[in-house]
């Protein structure tokens, strides 16, 4: 078991960022995993990652197609950047890929 | 042209049976439900800025399913349109599948109408839902489509 936090956030902030948070949570959960998701979309930041909630977690991931707002908060952490597409196609991959990321 | 809505979704919203013969042809439909609705004030607009949207990456989210959607001045209300087309379309969706289920999302900027904006959150979320698709996949009734959505609204 691993604990992951997450921001997604996609161009107009409407569909994308949602759906990629939703996944991740679907198959982090499958996978016996800890997540939590960060949205940065149309309404804002929602659920915000705190300095608690990332300094506990073994691996950031980024499912964005725009930047990462407030991006200092993740320095120093092992971080996994894919798109919102891929996370929305293949939520599976996209938890295999940040455990790859911790060398499991 | 300020039609007012109480609920996020009714059956004004629910487009089953749309006779396309491609996403442009959807999109250029249901924009025009929407100005019909008052959910749009210029359906042209409007279905210019989708297009402008959908030909950044595909909103065909698999599953049968897309999303097209639109952050427009043009836009009254954040809302949607769903429709359930009587052909597939080619969307180029990312697992290949045709679309016959298309959720229209039309959205305004960030600091207006943020119930709405969560509404349009939790249904694109809600599609992730394996369950939640089935349900949808299924139904064909506008009226158990509406109650389907309402639920949501809890």
């Amino acid at each position: 078991m691993s604990k992951f936090v997450a921001v997604t956030a996609c161009i107009a902030g409407v569909a994308h960022t949602y759906m990629a948070a939703q996944n991740l949570k679907k198959y982090a959960k499958k996978n016996g995993d800890q997540i939590k998701v960060e949205t940065q979309g149309a309404m804002g930041f929602e659920n915000k990652l705190t300095a608690k909630d990332i300094a506990e977690a073994d691996a950031v991931i980024f499912a964005v197609d725009t930047n990462v707002r407030e991006q200092d908060r993740f320095e120093g952490k092992k971080i996994l950047k894919m798109g919102t597409s891929e996370v929305v196609k293949d939520g599976s991959k996209a938890i295999a890929k940040a455990h790859e990321l911790l060398g499991d | 042209m300020t039609k007012k809505e109480t609920s996020f979704i009714s059956k004004g919203n629910i487009v089953i049976g749309l006779d396309a013969s491609s996403k442009e042809d959807a999109i250029t439909k249901l924009a025009a439900v929407m100005e019909e609705n008052g959910i749009v004030s210029d359906a042209t607009k409007f279905k210019d800025d989708v297009l402008y949207r959908e030909s950044l990456t595909t909103t065909g989210i698999g599953n049968n399913i897309a999303i097209p959607h639109g952050k427009s001045e043009t836009v009254n209300v954040a809302s949607l349109v769903f429709a359930k087309t009587t052909k597939p379309l080619e969307w180029n969706s990312l697992d290949g599948s045709k679309v016959s289920i298309i959720f229209l999302m039309a959205a305004r900027d960030k600091d207006s109408g943020k119930e709405h904006l969560k509404m349009l959150a939790t249904v694109a979320g809600k599609l992730m839902d394996d369950d939640f698709v089935a349900q949808i996949k299924a139904e064909n009734d506008p009226d158990k489509l509406v109650n389907i959505f309402k639920k949501l609204e809890d």
